[in-house]
């Protein structure tokens, strides 16, 4: 077997394993449609809640993120579990991705103690979108997230002008082109 | 014939193996196995020649109960790939 490898077989060789272990970028995409559709439902639901029925407590639809985080780790430990392969774009992923929850976690403590509270949060969430999926589409190599996070950068820029209702249809836009559709076209590149 | 390529990686599996490991941060025996298609035991002799050259670091654990042999390959490991690499474009432009 030796004698007749020659350096084009060699290379051959590296060139299918390397092929083997490129990770699929759509394993991610769970996770994005899943907060992408959990997020833009609590905030479209917080706005008629506010601005159209006036109901006080608004704010209640956020407790959908407490199922959510726990969907989140049953599923990430299940795929962790079974995963015989760890790559370096996985873990960068997964280390973005913890990092910017942390964050949020923490911004969340940090408005509740601001003089204008809840209402001054939009700006700051959209930033961090901004930031995640930005880092997250140059990770993949892929455009779409790139754009959406760019494309949330500047809704954070908008949303400092604009009354807190119309910065929840901000948010929402800035979850539709960060989460949803990069989230879908994620699948249509897997396939 | 070709004697400047390392005699370590001018294997077909120890080469299939350092490319899989090239890639990745670590891999489990079982995933490495299943992506060379080689037995287990020509696997395990082929992965002692190059963690006794020093290319690849292996960990034995258990998981669940079970033992797990995670391979990752080593700082040596990546400079002796490339260097066998630079050696076969050497070969092909000739």
């Amino acid at each position: 077997m030796e004698e007749s490898f020659s350096p084009q077989d060699s290379l051959r060789l590296i060139q299918s394993m390397i092929v083997k272990t490129r990770s699929s970028i759509s394993e991610d995409r769970f996770y994005f449609l899943l907060w992408g559709w959990v997020s833009f439902a609590a905030i479209v639901t917080q706005f008629i809640l506010k601005a159209i029925i006036g109901y006080p407590r608004h704010y209640l639809v956020w407790l959908v993120v407490i199922p959510a985080v726990i969907v989140t780790i049953i599923h990430s430990s299940r795929r962790g579990g079974n995963r015989s392969v760890s790559t370096y774009i996985g873990s960068s992923m997964a280390s973005l991705w913890t990092g910017i929850g942390i964050s949020f976690f923490i911004l969340s403590l940090i408005v509740s103690r601001l003089p204008n509270g809840w209402l001054d949060a939009w700006p700051f969430f959209i930033l961090f979108y901004g930031l995640g999926t930005y880092i997250s589409g140059r990770i993949l190599q892929f455009r779409p997230l790139v754009i959406g996070g760019m494309i949330n950068w500047a809704l954070a820029i908008a949303s400092i002008y604009v009354a807190y209702d119309y910065q929840l249809l901000l948010a929402a836009a800035a979850i539709l082109t960060s989460y949803i559709i990069p989230g879908h076209l994620l699948k249509r590149a897997a396939n | 014939m070709f004697k400047d390529l390392d005699p370590i990686l001018h294997s077909q599996l120890r080469l299939a193996v350092m490319s899989l490991l090239i890639g990745v941060k670590e891999a489990e025996f079982t995933f490495i196995r299943e992506k060379t298609s080689a037995t287990a035991g020509n696997l395990s002799v082929q992965v002692q020649k190059l963690k006794d050259a020093g290319y690849i670091d292996v960990t034995k654990q258990f998981k669940d109960n079970y033992p797990q042999t995670l391979c990752r390959i080593t700082p040596k490991g990546v400079d002796a790939f490339e260097a066998y690499v630079k050696v076969l474009q050497e070969y092909i432009r000739k």
